[in-house]
């Protein structure tokens, strides 16, 4: 899974989002650190569609223009999870190695 | 004024790169998307926008970069299109072995040359010079580097593969140029052809190698360098060595015939239309037959006073031809494009 597949994953667990407010809650889930383009969003789209890992959830008018809501799948959910894992599986691997872990670790770092 | 276009328009117009299907799926929703990002909430400011404001460069790129992908289709796209970027991909990786086997062959006798690992001495006639000077040392190097190109694409590894052939294709564009600017240019077309179809063309086409695009069979196509040296370079060292290299086609006529041979032994498969994705190979080979004539037609001018020669070039052409045509309804056959449609989202 690409990051930007994984962000965009992300930013749909917290509920159905339409183009652009996924393009914002990326921005705000990354610290401004991922800042998707229309079209590699919809890039990313098409192929988590594709996957069935997201589907459309409704569309609404707003300005005279419609927008359409994007939600997980539960394929979707499992395949976040799945990744989030991997991540955090990662993540501790890092903390041991960098010697993190551990409560006296974790309150030199608090 | 603004052209008679507005925002919205204009965005059309951006989205028009994308293919017709596409854009029936997506358009209205991603013309929403673009024109969200203007809206501010003041109407003043909103009116302004969407009347006088022009797509950003970043957002158009980030559409050519979607039409790139959607017609140099990965999985998931429409047969067409994925038949295209298929074909495209495995051109793109029979030009880097190319590459990467004249690179074998440069690293190979260079070894040998310099008798190491034990090798004994090479024939008179295959000794290798050491480079001297600047720019034969930066080709061997860039030589070498198509080997590791090569490998880095097939391994999948599209990123630094692309990095590495830009890198890979400046000397020889410089060294052109220079050559041009100061008249030492060996002959009029072939080496900007070389540059052209054998350098530029193969990277530009890298963009086929996207995140949606399958992954190359890496072991046939890893297994097909030391295979393309012990089946192309040694016969063509051993003529070297005893003398027949008279016999061996320039290396226009190589790749011609070369890729004859392949188009010919693509043709039971082609035919039978059995095996699933022999059309993409077909159309493979009509793209690598396509840059084996363009090559071979602009070094024809290499033989303008050896009519000899010509005839052999014309012949090496002619039989590319008749090869390519066979293979080349199969290639049609595997652009007809699907009814149906890739699947979509469609509100639940």
């Amino acid at each position: 899974m690409t990051g930007h597949a994984f962000f965009v994953l992300t930013a749909l667990a917290g509920g159905p989002r339409h183009g652009y407010g996924i393009v914002g809650e990326v921005a705000e889930l990354s610290g401004g650190r991922v800042q998707l383009k229309i079209g590699g969003l919809y890039g990313v789209l098409d192929r988590l569609a594709a996957e069935g890992l997201i589907e459309a959830d409704r569309e609404e008018s707003h300005d005279g223009r419609l927008r359409r809501y994007y939600r997980l799948t539960r394929d979707g959910r499992g395949a976040l999870a799945e990744e989030a894992e991997v991540h955090a599986a990662a993540a501790r691997v890092v903390r041991a190695r960098l010697g993190l872990t551990g409560p006296a670790a974790a309150g030199a770092a608090g | 004024m603004s052209g008679g276009l507005d925002l919205e328009q204009r965005y059309r117009r951006v989205l028009r790169l994308l293919p017709g299907y596409y854009r029936e799926q997506w358009e209205e929703d991603m013309i929403a998307a673009f024109l969200d990002g203007w809206v501010s909430g003041d109407p003043d400011d909103d009116e302004w926008a969407l009347e006088f404001c022009r797509p950003t460069w970043g957002e158009v790129a980030s559409v050519a970069g979607l039409a790139a992908r959607l017609y140099l289709g990965g999985a998931g796209i429409s047969r067409r299109y994925f038949a295209w970027g298929q074909a495209i991909r495995r051109a793109v990786l029979a030009v880097m072995l190319v590459h990467a086997v004249l690179g074998l062959n440069v690293l190979v006798r260079t070894a040998w040359s310099r008798r190491l690992f034990g090798l004994p001495a090479p024939p008179a006639s295959l000794l290798t010079v050491p480079p001297s000077g600047v720019w034969p040392t930066v080709f061997d190097l860039v030589n070498v580097a198509w080997i590791v190109i090569f490998v880095t694409l097939a391994l999948g590894h599209y990123r630094t593969a692309r990095v590495l052939a830009v890198l890979a294709i400046v000397p020889g564009l410089v060294a052109l140029a220079q050559a041009q600017l100061t008249g030492i240019m060996p002959a009029p077309f072939g080496p900007w052809a070389w540059w052209a179809l054998f350098n530029l063309a193969p990277v530009l086409a890298m963009t086929a190698f996207h995140v949606g695009a399958p992954l190359p069979a890496r072991l046939p196509w890893l297994l097909a360098l030391p295979a393309g040296y012990l089946l192309v370079i040694v016969p063509i060292m051993v003529a070297q060595a005893t003398g027949n290299l008279a016999w061996v086609p320039d290396f226009p006529g190589q790749c011609c015939l070369l890729v004859a041979l392949a188009c010919l032994v693509h043709v039971p498969r082609a035919w039978s239309r059995r095996g699933a994705g022999s059309g993409v190979w077909s159309l493979t080979l009509v793209l690598l037959a396509a840059i084996a004539g363009a090559y071979r037609i602009a070094t024809l001018g290499n033989y303008l006073h050896e009519p000899h020669l010509m005839k052999v070039s014309l012949a090496e052409l002619l039989i590319l031809v008749a090869a390519a045509a066979l293979v080349a309804p199969d290639a049609a056959r595997a652009q007809t494009p699907t009814p149906a449609p890739p699947p979509q989202p469609q509100p639940g």
